[in-house]
């Protein structure tokens, strides 16, 4: 894979698709190591008792999906993530597939920095979660 | 509806937390849960090629981090539990193994918006995640959402 350089970066460049098969699983094992180990994030069961419609991940594992997006794109090229933003705007249930995406929204050449529009959606692209991330380059 | 707290909340921080020893075996995990396989966060010889000189976690592990048990104790609390509404996080800093993490956080502020669902009242708590030198790693924006 080639270096990206921030000359080359456009407005309307895209991050991802990247699909993800959510298993209960990984969302349990994201709980248990982050301390978050409660039944909403582990057990179906325990989830709707609190209301939910079964087990959801955690607000912090979509937001370290997005921060991997994110950090994924930016690859080797010495760049770094400066600022995350997240906003749940509905909860993500594991046993679906879900996609992570992104697009540059701005190009701050003074600053050597990108703003992108990042988000989850699910099978019916729906945006559960959208965000903002600003990258800087070196 | 009014929003009833006392404004002498906003900003007093209450505790800090004690140091959190981050272990290369911490980030080991922290990267399997995320399924994080990018090099400068898994792999000690080509993370010294790197821009970090060594392996760093990767940036959300800044919001792993957790307040002392009695935080939220001093929040204020408007209806029912809070739910998680999403965060802003500002990343200073790598985090290393061998760091030592603390946190320190406070009330930044409380609003009130009505949406289609009717009114909410925001909390927003705002953690400073700090390193064994003094070097703030991260802020974080922590949005909490009540329904009265």
């Amino acid at each position: 894979m080639s270096i990206m350089k921030f000359d080359a970066v456009k407005i309307g460049d895209t991050l991802g698709p990247q699909e993800i098969h959510l298993s209960k699983d990984q969302v349990r094992t994201y709980a248990r190591t982050c301390g978050m180990d409660v039944p909403r994030f582990t057990d179906d069961e325990g989830a709707r008792a609190e209301g939910l419609p079964g087990m959801i991940a955690p607000g912090n594992m979509s937001l370290g999906m997005l921060s991997r997006l994110v950090t994924d794109w930016i690859g080797q090229s010495g760049a770094r993530l400066a600022r995350l933003g997240t906003t749940y705007r509905q909860p993500v249930q594991p046993g679906h597939t879900i996609t992570l995406n992104g697009f540059v929204t701005h190009v701050e050449p003074a600053e050597k920095r990108v703003e992108i529009d990042v988000w989850i959606e699910n099978e019916d692209a729906e945006r559960l979660v959208i965000g903002t991330a600003s990258v800087e380059f070196p | 509806m009014a929003v009833d707290y006392d404004p002498a909340l906003i900003g007093k921080v209450f505790e800090v937390t004690d140091p959190v020893n981050v272990s290369a075996e911490d980030i080991g995990k922290f990267c399997t849960a995320i399924s994080e396989t990018n090099p400068l966060y898994t792999d000690e010889a080509a993370a010294k090629k790197g821009a970090y000189g060594g392996i760093v976690a990767p940036p959300s592990f800044a919001v792993t981090f957790r307040n002392g048990r009695h935080f939220f104790t001093h929040v204020p609390r408007f209806g029912r539990a809070g739910f998680d509404a999403g965060k802003d996080v500002e990343f200073r800093a790598p985090i290393r193994p061998g760091d030592k993490i603390t946190l320190s956080s406070h009330v930044k502020e409380i609003y009130e918006k009505t949406g289609r669902s009717g009114s909410m009242v925001f909390v927003v708590v705002r953690s400073t995640v700090q390193n064994q030198n003094g070097e703030v790693v991260a802020h974080i924006d922590h949005r909490f959402m009540n329904r009265p």
